[in-house]
């Protein structure tokens, strides 16, 4: 096995809000094709982490170095404008509330439509064989494609904000709680749709959730927060089966079945 | 003979942080070495540690001291220290685990639950269904059921759906906990002689079978774990 560089190298990361809730010196690495899994309760920093990693919001502290090519690009040494093109290119976000990661007054079609516009696609008839292509991988009825996504339910918006994201390719993903909010039955298809793609096309991810059952289908390594630290990290099955830290044996025996 | 498994002076403890810090002492000082065609039986009363000690050589759980090394691409690899991707690695083309329950996944039918191991080495999906088609045939699974999900299915069918799984394309080293428990006589023969076949082309096995006829039957040798000491 070729050793690679890591895609993504965090480290000592602090961002605090008021100076408290938040993230402390947080350090690790991401692999290319490797799905990290962040768990811990609501208030653990997860959500803050994510963003800042994101290039959402700079930390207070520490560095976020993302691998592109053959050089690690510190991203919020970045001006602005190339930190937006690699935020575009590179990776994408996929919001716990599809109507923050869509545009609800254009197209189904069109917010797919878009992200390869911004990719820098202008061929018409490709992209509209793309977007229909995607709609069906996210098993949305290609008849939809000129309907507003305000008329679709929580599942079929949340599918569609998947396409709108990985139909550009990007190189990592970050998720925050992408089945939140959705109902069990329409949780399962999300989750199978996900597993299947992210094995396919052979993504790197980071998945925020608090849903262990999620964690262990779709992630390979899990990193535990509270109180804004990593307390434990680790194979997922490892840290699910035989937990360490009291945190985390509280959190895997809350849970009837994971 | 090649050795594909050392264990060397594994010790586990677990810690119930939230049960008064109980420390509860399963293994100390536990070796066993491994070698390709052999089936090393383990024995012992309930609570010796022989679940703990399979899932160790896993990597599922992590001893508290010790090394578990594992011929993987023709050089022995410790999967206690190694990263999460090389483990992932290794439980892909290497050492796989095979216990009595199918972890069930909502919407994946049978046939593609079994072709998955294949189709992540690399096997074409042509080869692989064919393949996958042939185990479910010998596991006695009608074709009915090859496009269903297992989630309604019996026990004892799930288990051999994990089994057809398991066996369709064995890796050189397999941790069998209880495979055959709670299968019907028919299908537990069929079961045991899979397991025979398995062994004689070259796989090394660690298992547990609380049988002792299908025990003897299958054993190369036995390991015997005292019960657990006090902490």
């Amino acid at each position: 096995m070729i050793e690679q560089a890591p895609l993504l190298r965090v480290q000592n990361v602090t961002r605090l809000y008021g100076g408290r809730v938040g993230c402390r010196d947080t350090s690790f690495n991401l692999w290319p094709g490797e799905v990290l899994g962040v768990v811990g309760e609501s208030g653990s920093g997860k959500t803050t982490l994510l963003r800042s990693l994101a290039g959402f919001e700079p930390p207070d502290e520490g560095t976020i170095h993302f691998r592109r090519g053959e050089k690690d690009h510190d991203i919020y040494a970045l001006d602005e404008a190339n930190r937006r093109a690699m935020m575009r290119t590179e990776w994408g976000m996929v919001h716990q509330n599809p109507r923050d990661g869509l545009r609800l007054d254009v197209s189904a079609g069109g917010n797919i439509g878009e992200s390869l516009m911004a990719r820098g696609d202008r061929h018409y008839g490709k992209m509209r064989a793309r977007v229909t292509d995607w709609l069906q991988r996210v098993e949305i009825d290609s008849s939809r494609i000129d309907d507003s996504p305000k008329s679709f339910s929580g599942g079929m918006q949340q599918r569609l904000q998947i396409a709108r994201v990985l139909v550009a390719e990007p190189r990592l993903v970050f998720m925050d709680e992408p089945t939140g909010g959705l109902d069990v039955s329409v949780q399962a298809r999300l989750l199978d749709l996900l597993r299947v793609l992210v094995r396919d096309l052979h993504l790197a991810a980071i998945i925020v959730t608090h849903d262990l059952a999620v964690a262990r289908l779709l992630t390979d390594r899990l990193i535990v927060m509270k109180d804004g630290h990593i307390i434990e990290e680790g194979l997922t099955d490892q840290i699910l089966d035989d937990p360490h830290h009291a945190y985390t044996q509280l959190l895997t025996s809350a849970v009837l079945s994971a | 003979m090649t050795t594909m498994l050392e264990a060397r002076s594994l010790r586990k403890t677990f810690t119930l942080h939230n049960q008064n810090g109980v420390v509860l002492n399963v293994l100390d000082h536990v070796d066993l070495d491994l070698a390709a065609g052999e089936m090393v039986i383990l024995k012992g009363p309930s609570g010796a540690g022989k679940s703990t000690l399979l899932r160790i050589l896993y990597g599922n759980y992590k001893p508290v001291a010790g090394a578990v090394r594992l011929r993987h691409d023709g050089e022995m690899v410790d999967i206690v220290g190694a990263r999460t991707s090389r483990v992932l690695d290794i439980r892909r083309r290497t050492l796989s685990f095979v216990s009595q329950f199918l972890r069930v996944i909502p919407r994946v039918s049978t046939l593609d639950i079994v072709k998955d191991p294949m189709l992540a080495r690399g096997v074409g999906d042509a080869e692989a269904t064919e393949r996958a088609a042939a185990m479910l045939t010998r596991l006695n699974l009608p074709k009915q059921m090859w496009g269903l999900a297992p989630a309604t299915f019996s026990g004892g069918e799930q288990q051999r759906v994990n089994i057809a799984r398991s066996f369709v394309d064995p890796t050189p080293v397999l941790l069998l906990d209880e495979p055959t428990a709670s299968l019907d006589p028919i299908n537990r023969d069929i079961v045991v002689e899979l397991i025979e076949a398995t062994r004689k082309a070259g796989s090394a096995m660690v298992g547990i079978f609380h049988d002792d006829a299908v025990s003897s039957r299958i054993a190369t040798r036995v390991m015997q774990l005292s019960s657990r000491k006090a902490a």
